[in-house]
């Protein structure tokens, strides 16, 4: 809808975020910090959807969706599209991204693996509003992974798993991470 | 010109989110009622048509008397639909179109909380 944000204001504001709920509201206490998290990206992500489909006609199935999440959806939050979508056919889609732009910045400290999940339920928040609100329940999980062999030395690979709940078909989906 | 014209938003649960009455005509008492059964009616229609085609704006679904139902589906299958008796289509895609607009930005606001922005608007609402 033509409005943008400074990059690095998204950045400042994500540390931010994950620090105040992991450190402050929440300390000692992970999981809360985690499912709060992942609720607020919920909601964002929800409106998001509402917002970035609107100008395109609508979709007649759960393909489309997940392959506007792919690639419009993507596009707008992280100016770029999905690198790798795979499927088993049966409810489960796999997205990969090969330079995740949110922890682009992120130092590559094996000890820091557990705080880096930390900033992952954010964007799975984002991810699993976004297709409660397009008609798919879905729980959602990101795994990162560091390939030091690859042409991007320095970037993150962000594999994103979803299951699509069919027995949650009334929308109330508990997100698991 | 004198309209009756009643206006709901309803959401993908089937939860009406927001009604007015829209049009410049006096109303009887009982209007708001009947206004609001042939609208609920009607979304049965919408559920089935909703799934038939791609397109936002699904024209005049639905009719009782001289009231014609229009219905405009978001992709989160959000519906806002309007009970009218005039026969203005593009005036009332474009009615939709700036309603969806408001509806984006509100929603932004806080998920349910009351739409003064969209009542302002909908003053306006007799270019239909």
């Amino acid at each position: 809808m033509g409005r943008e944000v400074s990059e690095s204001c998204i950045d400042s504001l994500l540390t931010e975020m994950v620090s105040s709920y992991c450190n402050r509201f929440y300390a000692n206490k992970p999981e809360l910090a985690a499912r709060r998290i992942e609720a607020i990206g919920y909601q964002v992500g929800h409106q998001l959807s509402e917002r970035y489909t609107m100008e395109r006609p609508r979709f007649s199935d759960h393909l489309e969706a997940i392959k506007f999440i792919c690639k419009d959806f993507w596009s707008e939050l992280f100016k770029k599209q999905i690198d790798n979508l795979k499927t088993n056919h049966r409810g489960t889609f796999v997205l990969q991204d090969n330079r995740f732009r949110w922890l682009a910045r992120m130092s590559a400290e094996s000890k820091a693996a557990q705080a880096m999940s930390m900033y992952l339920y954010f964007p799975c928040g984002i991810i699993r509003g976004a297709l409660s609100n397009l008609g798919i329940p879905c729980a959602v999980s990101a795994d990162i992974s560091n390939l030091p062999a690859c042409e991007y030395p320095e970037s993150y690979v962000l594999c994103v798993v979803m299951h699509a709940c069919s027995l949650c078909s009334n929308g109330h989906c508990h997100g698991q991470l | 010109m004198a309209t009756t014209a009643s206006f709901i938003i309803v959401s993908r649960n089937d939860i009406p989110i927001y009604e007015a009455e829209v049009g410049s005509a006096t109303k009887r008492e009982d209007a708001a009622q009947l206004h609001q059964f042939v609208l609920h009616a009607a979304l049965d229609i919408v559920q089935d048509l909703a799934w038939t085609t791609s397109a936002m704006f699904l024209k005049n679904i639905d009719r009782f008397n001289d009231l014609v139902v229009s219905v405009y589906v978001t992709a989160g299958h959000t519906r806002l639909m309007l009970l009218h008796d005039s026969r203005n289509d593009d005036g009332i895609k474009s009615f939709f179109q700036e309603v969806h607009e408001l509806y984006i930005k509100v929603n932004f606001l806080q998920l349910g909380c009351s739409v003064h922005v969209l009542v302002f608007h909908l003053s306006i609402v007799e270019k239909n």
